[in-house]
């Protein structure tokens, strides 16, 4: 007698197979019996739901009935399990386990500013095929196989089963490991036996990763790039065969597996494939968001253990997470010395981790757990007794083993819970909750066959060095980054009187004289402002101060997450800087301090064609996309000379087209002519031609030959500058800015006739051959000519003080005070063409204003308050406040930290995961990898 | 093409003859400043400063109007002279091989003509210690003048230091998996003996460098050996040991070393160096600073911290002076030394030890105050004329004299400034028009 099974996955159970002989030949062992009924146990058949003493009976596999405490009388012929003393769960499920050694978080550490190769035969061509990476039919770039699944190379591995069992594990969610986009992972039980009879589910999940390679995508931002164009591609691919139906004797279309198997993620219409993300990093969580609304892909979060940086983030999106308890430890250091160079952030971050998995769940979030990202699987349970003593609920966590990782896996009908006709898997611990960590998980049942487990030994205390006490988990010390963030005030109204007001505008410099704001907006300059009646108005004595418009740096990269260059292909003008901006460096604040309100984040000058840049305000604490400056018009960073032509990347460098300005040019007109034919391609015409692909490389090339993005180019040589003037003058296209222009000076005429911006150094100068000819002079020279100039900075530290950077145009070549000063106000924001809102202070404009203490150009003027649109977000006042409770939060963390050194009972490698630093921390602390090589 | 010294008048020609420079202002650098002062130099020398100054009969009056008279600066650790285009390796002299080259001199391969030191000088800079990079004892630097025909008339004094590059104590906790080549991974324990034996090493070659002195001294008939014979000035004469080091762990134990052997150090770079500025007080040791402008190591450092540095250790007694980072980078930037003092200046440091920053306290730690870094009877009178306050960055030097004699302060920057100013407008954009 078999059981009729009614499961879309039945055929999948196997090892019930209807038509084999029940008796193995002699010789074999043969099977065991398959009725048991566990006694006496305290049941709990799904989170928050127990049976005390209730009888489970299991025949064949499954489970055949629950019979509550006062029924439980078993039925004749199963063998009886006592578990009294016991308490049974359904068998735990990992959702993202990965067998293999690749199984480490999503790091950054290939990243590098300009260190970056071309995909070995790019030929700068709108598509390639020839970098395949792997053998067979696939997708362009070798990172991206959806089509990749974990059950074909599936095989058992007894040993490593076995210390999952120890856990309490019965099934898990092998996961692919290597790539972007990453293929499908299998559900498998993890009992013995051959691959045919393990997996439940050839084919669950999907998975993206945020991991960026050695060749093309090398960056984060081309990361999301490539993800974006693979979805877009797709849509082509459907759009291509539906075509090809209509039109059979038409051309044909490819047969590309990879995007074949992604159309189920992006368009399965309710039965899409789930989309199980890592993305390495929090800002990618809300990043993520953004792209599955826009691709159409239903994301799973696998946390990165730093959502504690941004509450903000969890509350704005509602996917389901995946937890890992990879809780760093505290360290063991050599000596004293060496605790003083431990950051903040990482004392922060350990102490905030056991708190993550609570903060995510928070608000009926379907969050489940899992092992990846331990090294040491004996950390596991510990953890999550320290996540539930920081808040976290037993029911979610229990549901978190269960229920939930059964609903990602889309195998609720059958696992998850202990109920008539689910797979008999099950989990018994001795004693009343699995959570405390000394029950030990005595044996786990896997589809009705039972596993003894091997009780790990308590482990010894070591003498003198007493375990902290359980359940005694001192509570948080550690602050919110965003504690330390944001508007500082934020009034209706503000009233400054008596100062010297720089309005870089008409007005000129203007002393002893008033600005009011309204609302965020300039509303009156001058001598004479209204009586100061209104609620809410802030009144300022301007005595003694100066009052200028905030400062704008046109060149700046100190805010961008996870690389500044996607400098492996020629072209990379399909990545956004817009993707990856980072809102948690501390360089923003800083630079607030120094006067900067606006900052135009670029790209890196790694090949000819960069990617596209982000302009944004300085608006500490909030979010990257409410960083942005949403009035700035779309702009892209090129790039000419040395650094395109791979001049200084060492020998072997020197196969990636182009290598000299003769090939820089060539590339132009090659991407602009190939943009051109795009843009005719799209217009709307013959309904029997087959459907153009997006392509978002030439999509950005096209707007700028629409007149809908800026160009920025970085340039140092007259002779290079000139023809690219030329060359974009031939597709119509008047050039945003010349960055650098080092070389400026002996082209000022052609420079201002043609109408860029120049965007210079004050007085770099001789760091490669072709700034051997750069002078201080430059600025004022160009000035004199009738070219837009500004100062940038290039420099996460110069961008602190870019109003004595504009003081030397006044030293060198005799620039006025007035005009000086405007080449980090009012000219900067003509070049990105936000002079409607900023750059200048009057009537109707952003109120973005500094105060300072006196002469904006002098070396002895130091800025008292930077406000933009009406908020104060620094004051030199606040600011000593502000140090002191940072660095008295690290003395109480550090207290608390020493004392649990050598006393917690963890793992080597969560010590050394204490030191485990979030991408978005990278350029803020000491030895930042990043900036090590970079160069302008 | 390369304009160099310039001769001024040729009353100045004449020996003995008397010169008396009068402006709006002399800062002394070791004197109160004085208004509307004088300043009389003979052969080179300073013979007199002051307001009411009765010149002999036949002494040449230079009216300087609205000028102020600065010492010539001095930047006391840079590459200047050994590179020229950071980019470029074939002009890069700057950073041997090998863990211990004492005997390796910097200032002997100082390119005479190359573009960059004319660019220093423009700003004020008469002297600047050109010091070698790489390894840990790695040789010694000389001093050298900004202007000359050749490094012999250039240098003014040849081993004026040697160097250490201390090692890095701080311990690399990246964890293993974000290590770019993972199998480099090594961990704290392991670092930590590592640093001890690099600090050990170092004991062990002035052991043997001390070993050595003693036996030289005793056989006169010993053979010479370059390396050692390199050591005996730091170990028998009190030549100055300049060690450069960032980090508080580093500067603790270099002081700590040089107590024990009773050397005479100078701190240069010093990030950290305010951290322990009460300890380098008390054993007297200078320090070389290189880092105002640079951002904040610590996440709980407030952004001002490098800004202030320079303030807290010139309260707590230590001299200090500003330099520019070594190597390529650094040497294009010798005339934004002044602007490091200026900013340190608006942040606690007061104005007479800003100025002392540049000017008197890099003398004294080089040893070379009897003749430079203050306008003073009996020195050189090595000194520069400013439109204003030197800590003004609208300012410009407008000359600049080197032991009497006037230099000029042309420079690649100012040639191709004045070639392309004089640019016609080209046709085609007159056509255009």
């Amino acid at each position: 007698m078999r059981l009729k099974i009614l499961c879309v996955t039945a055929f999948l159970l196997s090892g019930f197979n209807l038509t084999e002989a029940a008796i193995r030949p002699p010789g074999t062992r043969p099977k065991a019996p398959g009725m048991h009924a566990l006694t006496g146990g305290r049941v709990c058949i799904k989170p928050g739901l127990i049976l005390e003493g209730a009888t489970i009976l299991i025949r064949d596999g499954r489970i055949e009935n629950v019979l509550p405490q006062d029924q439980s009388s078993v039925p004749e012929g199963y063998r009886v399990w006592n578990m009294k003393g016991k308490t049974v769960y359904a068998g735990f499920i990992d959702p993202y386990y990965s067998s293999g050694k690749k199984a480490k978080p999503v790091s950054n550490r290939w990243v590098t500013p300009i260190d970056a190769r071309a995909g070995v035969n790019f030929t700068g061509l709108p598509t390639t095929k020839e970098d395949m990476g792997k053998k067979g039919p696939g997708y362009e770039i070798a990172e991206i196989q959806p089509h990749y699944r974990v059950s074909e190379t599936f095989t058992a591995n007894p040993a490593g089963f076995e210390k999952l069992r120890e856990l309490g594990f019965t099934a898990a969610n092998f996961i692919p490991t290597e790539g972007i986009i990453r293929g499908s992972a299998v559900l498998s039980l993890l009992g013995e036996g051959d691959p045919n009879d393990l997996i439940l589910t050839p084919k669950t999940t999907q998975h993206f990763a945020y991991e960026p390679g050695k060749e093309y995508p090398k960056s984060l931002m081309g990361v999301i790039a490539v993800i974006r164009q693979t979805a877009f591609d797709t849509q082509h691919y459907i759009h291509m065969q539906n075509w090809a139906v209509k039109n059979p004797n038409g051309i044909r279309p490819e047969y590309n597996p990879a995007l074949q198997s992604m159309i189920k993620v992006i368009a399965g219409q309710g039965q899409k494939q789930l989309a199980i993300v890592e993305p390495g990093s929090v800002l990618m969580i809300s990043r993520t968001a953004k792209l599955a609304g826009e691709l159409g892909i239903d994301p799973v979060i696998v946390a990165t253990g730093h959502e504690w940086r941004r509450h903000d983030i969890l509350e704005k999106v509602n996917f389901p997470f995946i937890v890992p308890v990879n809780f760093p430890a505290i360290p063991e250091l050599p000596d004293e010395e060496d605790w003083k160079e431990v950051s903040l952030d990482e004392l922060r971050t350990w102490d905030w981790a056991p708190e993550v998995p609570a903060l995510i769940a928070k608000g009926n979030r379907d969050m489940a757990l899992t092992l990846h990202g331990l090294s040491d699987h004996k950390d596991f349970r510990e953890n999550i007794s320290r996540a539930i003593d920081r808040g976290l609920r037993e029911e979610t966590a229990l549901a978190g083993l269960t229920t939930i990782p059964a609903k990602l896996t889309k195998s609720s009908s059958f696992l998850g819970t202990i109920e008539k006709g689910r797979v008999a898997n099950l989990t018994v611990v001795d004693g009343a909750s699995w959570f405390d960590p000394d029950n030990p998980v005595s044996s786990v049942w896997i589809e009705g066959r039972n596993y003894q487990v091997n009780t790990p030994k308590p482990v010894k205390k070591e003498k003198g060095k007493p375990e902290a006490p359980k359940g005694k988990h001192k509570p948080r010390v550690a602050k919110e980054p965003g504690d330390y963030r944001g508007a500082i005030g934020k009034p209706k109204n503000i009233i400054i009187r008596n100062a010297t007001i720089w309005t870089c505008g008409p007005s000129g410099v203007i002393t002893n004289s008033s600005m009011r704001v309204t609302n965020g907006r300039i509303s009156a300059i001058g001598d004479v402002i209204g009586p100061v009646t209104e609620p809410d108005t802030v009144l300022i004595d301007g005595a003694g101060k100066h009052i200028t418009p905030g400062l704008i740096d046109c060149h700046n990269h100190s805010m961008i997450l996870g690389g500044v260059n996607e400098g492996t292909l020629p072209s990379s003008a399909m990545v956004r800087i817009s993707d990856v901006v980072n809102s948690e460096t501390e360089n923003i604040y800083r630079q607030l301090a120094g006067g900067l309100t606006v900052a135009n984040l670029l790209h890196g000058s790694a090949n000819p064609i960069g990617g596209q840049n982000a302009v944004i305000k300085l608006r500490h604490g909030e979010l990257p996309d409410d960083l942005v400056f949403k009035e700035a018009p779309l702009g892209i960073k090129f790039a000419l000379g040395e650094n395109v032509k791979q001049s200084n990347w060492g020998d072997e460098k020197k196969n990636r087209f182009p290598q000299t300005r003769m090939g820089v040019k060539t590339f132009f007109i090659n991407r602009f002519t190939a943009a051109r034919q795009y843009l005719e391609q799209l217009k709307p015409g013959d309904e029997s031609l087959p459907p153009v692909r997006r392509n978002l490389e030439l999509e950005a090339l096209g707007q700028i030959l629409t007149g809908d993005r800026l160009v920025h180019c970085h340039s140092y040589r007259q002779d290079e500058m000139l023809v690219f003037l030329r060359t974009m003058e031939r597709f119509g296209v008047q050039v945003g800015t010349l960055q650098h222009v080092l070389e400026g000076y002996k082209i000022a005429d052609e420079i201002a006739a043609h109408g860029a911006g120049a965007s210079s150094f004050s007085d770099w100068w001789a760091y490669k051959f072709e700034v051997y000819d750069a002078i201080p002079y430059n600025g004022s020279l160009l000035h004199e000519r009738g070219a837009v100039v500004s100062f940038n900075s290039d420099s996460s530290d110069l961008a602190r003080r870019m109003n004595l950077e504009a003081a030397k145009a006044v030293k060198y070549g005799g620039t006025t005070e007035e005009d000086a000063l405007k080449f980090v106000t009012l000219n900067p924001a003509k070049q990105l063409k936000i002079d409607k809102w900023v750059g200048s202070l009057e009537v109707g404009k952003h109120a973005d204003f500094v105060i300072w203490t006196g002469h904006p150009l002098s070396t002895q003027t130091l800025c008292e308050e930077t406000w933009i649109e009406g908020r104060q977000y620094y004051s030199r006042s606040y600011d000593a406040k502000r140090s002191r409770l940072i660095a008295l939060e690290r003395t109480n963390l550090l207290l608390k930290a020493r004392e649990k050194e050598g006393k917690e009972q963890v793992s080597d490698s969560a010590r050394a995961a204490f030191f485990r630093r979030a991408m978005e921390m990278s350029h803020s602390l000491n030895n930042c990898y990043q900036c090590r090589k970079e160069k302008p | 093409m390369k304009e160099l010294l310039l001769l001024v008048g040729i009353t100045l020609a004449a020996q003995g003859e008397l010169i008396l420079y009068e402006c709006a202002m002399i800062h002394t650098a070791d004197q109160p400043s004085i208004r509307n002062g004088q300043m009389l130099v003979r052969d080179g020398r300073i013979i007199k400063v002051g307001t009411e100054i009765n010149p002999p009969s036949g002494t040449v009056k230079r009216d300087l109007g609205k000028l102020h008279l600065y010492p010539g600066l001095i930047a006391p650790a840079t590459s200047l002279g050994l590179t020229e285009i950071n980019a470029v390796r074939a002009t890069q002299d700057t950073t041997e091989v090998g863990d211990f080259t004492p005997d390796v001199e910097a200032w002997i391969s100082v390119n005479p003509d190359s573009e960059l030191i004319p660019v220093a000088r423009a700003n004020g800079f008469t002297h600047v210690l050109v010091a070698p990079m790489g390894g840990v004892v790695n040789g010694t630097s000389g001093l050298i003048r900004t202007a000359g025909w050749g490094v012999e008339d250039m240098t003014v004094k040849p081993r004026a230091a040697l160097h250490i590059w201390w090692p890095t104590l701080s311990i690399n906790t990246r964890p293993k998996e974000s290590l770019r080549d993972p199998e480099k991974y090594k961990s704290p324990k392991e670092q930590s003996r590592k640093r001890e034996e690099k600090l050990r090493e170092i004991d062990r070659f002035f052991d043997e460098a001390e070993a050595y002195a003693k036996a030289r001294k005793a056989d006169k008939n010993l053979r010479i050996v370059p390396a050692w014979e390199a050591m005996l000035p730091a170990i028998n004469e009190k030549q100055p040991i300049m060690i450069h080091a960032n980090y508080e762990r580093q500067i603790t134990s270099a002081i700590k070393w040089a107590n024990k052997r009773g050397y005479k150090i100078i701190i240069a770079s010093g990030l950290d160096a305010w951290r322990v500025a009460d300890q380098l007080a008390k054993s007297k040791v200078p320090v070389v600073l290189d880092n105002v402008f640079r951002l904040p190591q610590r996440d709980t450092d407030a952004h001002d911290v490098n800004f202030k540095a320079a303030g807290v250790l010139n309260k707590a007694g230590v001299k200090i002076s500003h330099s520019v980072r070594m190597g390529s980078w650094g040497a294009t930037e010798i005339r934004n030394i002044v602007y490091a003092a200026a900013r340190s200046m608006a942040y606690g440091l007061p104005r007479e030890a800003a100025l002392r920053s540049i000017t008197l306290n890099p003398a004294q730690t080089l040893e070379v105050d009897g003749m430079l870094g203050s306008l003073t009877p009996g020195k050189e009178a090595t000194f520069i004329a400013v439109d204003g306050d030197i800590f003004d960055i609208r300012t410009n030097v407008k000359h600049m004299w080197i032991e009497g004699k006037e230099v000029a302060l042309k420079s690649r920057h100012t040639r191709l400034y004045d070639k392309y100013r004089k640019r016609p407008k080209p046709a085609a954009v007159k056509g255009a028009e």
